[in-house]
């Protein structure tokens, strides 16, 4: 905490010093990049990770790396004034040459919570000299924050649902609690239907047949690794479940499920809504 | 004859103090399936499973789940064991296993690339997709193996060694550039498959791998009389009418044909094939002849009570069955060393 | 008998064996002597069916020794190597069985296991028969093997014996016995031994015939009694005549039963 208002100073400060100069930036850590994007400062982006693929143009910057096996040298050769990553971003040695040579280093909590997001994009508008367009996000985000309470609190009995990360023959990887699965689901008005353990773990076949999930949610390219829908209906274990028997299964992007940026509230809006219409 | 005068009862030594021995291993394999089957997440006792009054959800659970990977860990563990006993005696060392003719690291290379590359297959062969690249990854180090044992024109027992340890090299640098591009997902993928796990099983998966499994240590349990020779060394063993060529490239097919199957459907589980046979040995002597069958029996057993601690002990998650075996094995292994170097110096 | 034409075997450009002749009759012990490297086990594997000589061929009882399935060999001649080392704990009396194994199939018959230890008996090892093979010292090791390669031709008629350094870890006392029983088995059954050594001792006094073996070729052979001499010792061995006299006197001096 004292470390994001210590770089919450620092940035308010040098911004206000450099004000007119147009920064580069880099941006590792797909959520972050959405942000910059939402904030109209996209053309200030000059590099970001392999995270980032949404919106399209993000995709198509240059890349540094995957956000945790990223490389100094890779970073500094797109000359970057300033680079924002998350606190899951390394290795850490990377940071400390980085600021050795001079750039500018912003590193913002991973969102786990709407609180978080609405924090970064401050931090980030900020920062990006674009404070005006970050009250307009966070005000965007305030009404679907609002929208999702309503749509969650008219929900009736709670469905159970049970995400599955992925397969890989053995056990399928299912979302504990703590998981930004596990969050998504609850944000979305469901229950997460494993509350036994925390984080991502294999899961024992007959486990799940005892958790009955009543709908299984997994990232769309979680169910094209597992090779569709019937493929993942076949998996031991999941088979037998009501959600196996009715066929319900709901796919979404990994980064607007997972990514806890700008588009979470949607995105649970979204679970929401497609859990009602199962 | 002078024999008269040394009073010599002449029984047959093949079956000397064997047979006790090999009655208990049975029936460890008997309680070890009956173990499993009753154990799980969902209950069955055994008291229900043999009245057979079976709530719907344990009929479910039991025929969809339970049986199917009882069965996979019998497989897999015949499969591991029977091929560590026999790969023993033809490189005549007792510390040889599958995985050092580098058959394992190339199915986990293999597997690599599918994870990490092959997208769209995945969707065409959907969950055997792994399945099917472990196995040709066993299959192809086979080959690789053959190729090279054969370089100074006869199949040599030290050239096939030393390929091994090359590919085992190659292979793991090849999974390691693969780790490095995956992302975490893939990884997390990567990184539980090579752990090992019976969870995935269902009944074609069991059928496929015993079809493969159960002729190939067929094979390999008859071949127990000419590996007792080929352990007096290659040439002895020629003398005495084996044709020792052939053998060596029949234990190594039907090994390569076994581990890749065990592997194609469990990921990689270690120590079954190194220590089972080890075990065996100190309990019924090195005659192949019981050595192969026993160590099989033994291998599944093992597997099996691994496997339902595996599946219990962190309920509802499991813990990947290969971690338990390598938890179980290393240390027993360091006590069975400790026990026959104090005193003895044969092995 | 085995006749050998013309045999040579070559390991990329070195000739091991050179154009070699020999005739080894049946009934008969036969030495094959020589320096270091000469080429004796090489030649001896070329017998046994063990190695395929490049040219040339070797005759078995008139056939030609490669047209022999190795289950036919197997139950005419036994082979008894240098060192073989056995990390196995086999009992004495296992490894001696499977001297028996080309006529059992799987299970070892009462006759097997009567021969069995019949030649232990006879090699002065049946209180070891059930002592873990591993761990007996080299001699009672070598006494086992050769228990082992008896039984294989126990119950054959006209059968070949090969040896290679057979009492090379053998104490004095055990030496004489062991040719003693080459001697008897080679009288009883018409066994054809062929034995390569370093002894020339033991060449001379229980050996009918000896080849000499230098630079892969066959220098000289006949009776070992009238072939082992000086001369041709200090020729062979590039020896000294006069140390190479004193090695034959010794020979000539002790007195054989």
């Amino acid at each position: 905490m004292i470390k994001i208002l210590i770089s919450f100073i620092f940035v308010i400060t040098s911004t206000l010093a450099m004000a007119e100069t147009s920064k580069r930036v880099v941006s590792v850590g797909g959520a972050l990049t959405e942000i910059v994007y939402k904030l109209d400062a996209g053309d200030l982006l000059v590099g970001s990770d392999t995270t980032s693929y949404f919106p399209a143009e993000a995709a198509n910057l240059p890349k540094v790396g995957y956000q945790r096996t990223l490389s100094a040298e890779g970073i500094l050769s797109l000359t970057p004034d300033l680079v924002i990553v998350t606190e899951e971003a390394g290795p850490s040695a990377v940071f400390a040459q980085l600021k050795t040579a001079g750039v500018e280093l912003l590193q913002l909590k991973a969102g786990r919570s709407l609180s978080d997001i609405q924090e970064n994009i401050q931090i980030i508008g900020v920062a990006l000299g674009k404070s005006d367009k970050s009250r307009e996000l966070a005000a965007e985000l305030e009404a679907a924050t609002a929208e999702l309470k309503k749509a969650a609190l008219n929900q009736g009995t709670k469905k159970r649902i049970m995400f599955i990360l992925q397969h890989s023959g053995g056990a399928p990887m299912v979302a504990g609690m703590d998981t930004a699965a596990s969050s998504v689901i609850e944000l979305s008005g469901a229950e997460n239907a494993v509350g036994e353990y925390s984080g991502y773990k294999p899961l024992s076949p007959e486990a799940a047949i005892v958790i009955a999930p009543d709908i299984i949610l997994v990232t769309t390219q979680g169910l094209e690794q597992v090779g569709g829908k019937d493929s993942l209906l076949k998996i031991p274990g999941i088979n037998l479940t009501p959600a196996a028997k009715q066929g319900k299964v709901i796919a979404m992007d990994a980064l607007l499920l997972l990514g806890f940026g700008p588009r979470t509230a949607d995105a649970a809006i979204e679970l929401n809504q497609r859990t009602k219409d199962l | 004859m002078s024999l008269m005068s040394k009073q010599v009862t002449v029984r047959l030594p093949f079956l000397r103090f064997k047979f006790p021995s090999a009655i208990l291993l049975g029936m460890l394999l008997l309680s070890a399936i009956i173990l499993a089957t009753s154990i799980g997440a969902v209950s069955i006792p055994v008291s229900d499973l043999v009245t057979s009054r079976l709530t719907e959800q344990q009929q479910a659970v039991l025929f969809s789940i339970r049986l199917p990977r009882v069965l996979l860990a019998i497989v897999v563990g015949v499969a591991l064991a029977v091929s560590g006993a026999a790969l023993q005696g033809l490189f005549r060392n007792p510390l040889a296993d599958p995985g050092l003719i580098g058959i394992s690291t190339s199915a986990a290379l293999a597997v690599a690339i599918v994870i990490v590359f092959a997208g769209p297959l995945t969707g065409l062969l959907g969950l055997y997709s792994l399945s099917i690249a472990a196995f040709l990854g066993a299959i192809i180090s086979c080959f690789v193996i053959f190729r090279f044992a054969r370089l100074s024109g006869k199949f040599s027992v030290t050239y096939m060694l030393l390929t091994g340890i090359a590919l085992n090299a190659i292979c793991a640098a090849g999974v390691g550039i693969l780790t490095f591009l995956s992302n975490d997902e893939q990884l997390r993928t990567l990184t539980f498959w090579t752990m090992g796990s019976l969870g995935g099983a269902l009944w074609p998966s069991v059928i496929v791998a015993a079809t493969i499994v159960v002729p190939a240590s067929i094979l390999l349990i008859r071949s127990a009389r000419e590996l007792n020779l080929l352990l007096l060394g290659e040439n002895e063993a020629r003398y005495l009418g084996v044709d020792e060529e052939k053998l060596k490239r029949m234990v190594i097919i039907a090994t390569a044909l076994t581990v890749g199957a065990a592997i194609s459907v469990s990921g990689i589980i270690g120590f079954v094939g190194l220590v089972v046979p080890h075990l065996v040995r100190l309990l019924l002597g090195p005659d192949h002849r019981l050595l192969i069958p026993a160590s099989g029996i033994l291998g599944a057993s093992l597997l099996l009570v691994a496997d339902t601690i595996a599946r219990t002990i962190v309920a509802p998650a499991e813990m990947p069955v290969g971690i338990l075996t390598s938890l179980i094995g290393g240390p027993f292994f360091l006590w069975l060393l400790v026990k026959q170097y104090s005193g003895r110096f044969g092995i | 008998m085995i006749s050998v034409k013309n045999i040579s075997y070559r390991i990329a450009q070195q000739r091991i064996l050179d154009d070699i002749n020999a005739l080894f009759d049946a009934g008969k012990i036969s030495a094959i002597l020589g320096p270091n490297g000469a080429g004796k086990s090489t030649l001896l594997q070329c017998l046994t069916g063990a190695l395929k000589p490049d040219y040339g061929c070797v005759t078995l009882d008139g056939r030609n020794l490669e047209a022999y399935s190795l289950v036919d060999l197997s139950k005419k001649r036994a082979v008894l190597s240098q060192s073989i080392t056995v990390s196995f704990p086999f009992t004495a009396l296992e490894i001696v069985l499977m001297g028996r194994s080309p006529f059992t199939l799987n299970n070892n018959s009462s006759v097997d296991n009567e021969i069995a230890h019949e030649t232990l008996d006879l090699m002065d090892a049946w209180h070891l028969k059930d002592r873990s093979f591993p761990t007996l010292s080299g001699g009672e090791q070598q006494r086992v093997q050769f228990a082992r390669v008896l039984s294989q031709i126990w119950d054959q008629k006209n059968a070949y014996l090969f040896l290679d350094e057979p009492t090379s870890a053998l104490d004095l006392k055990h030496q004489y016995k062991v040719m003693e029983i080459i001697q008897n088995q080679c009288v009883e059954k018409f066994l054809t031994v062929i034995i390569v050594m370093h002894d020339l001792n033991i060449a001379y006094q229980n050996t009918d015939t000896s080849y000499f073996i230098k630079n892969g070729q066959v220098q000289v052979f006949g009776a070992s009694k009238d072939v082992i001499c000086s001369d041709i010792l200090s020729d062979i061995y590039d020896l000294p005549l006069s140390y190479a006299a004193q090695h034959v006197n010794y020979g000539r001096n002790s007195s054989h039963v």
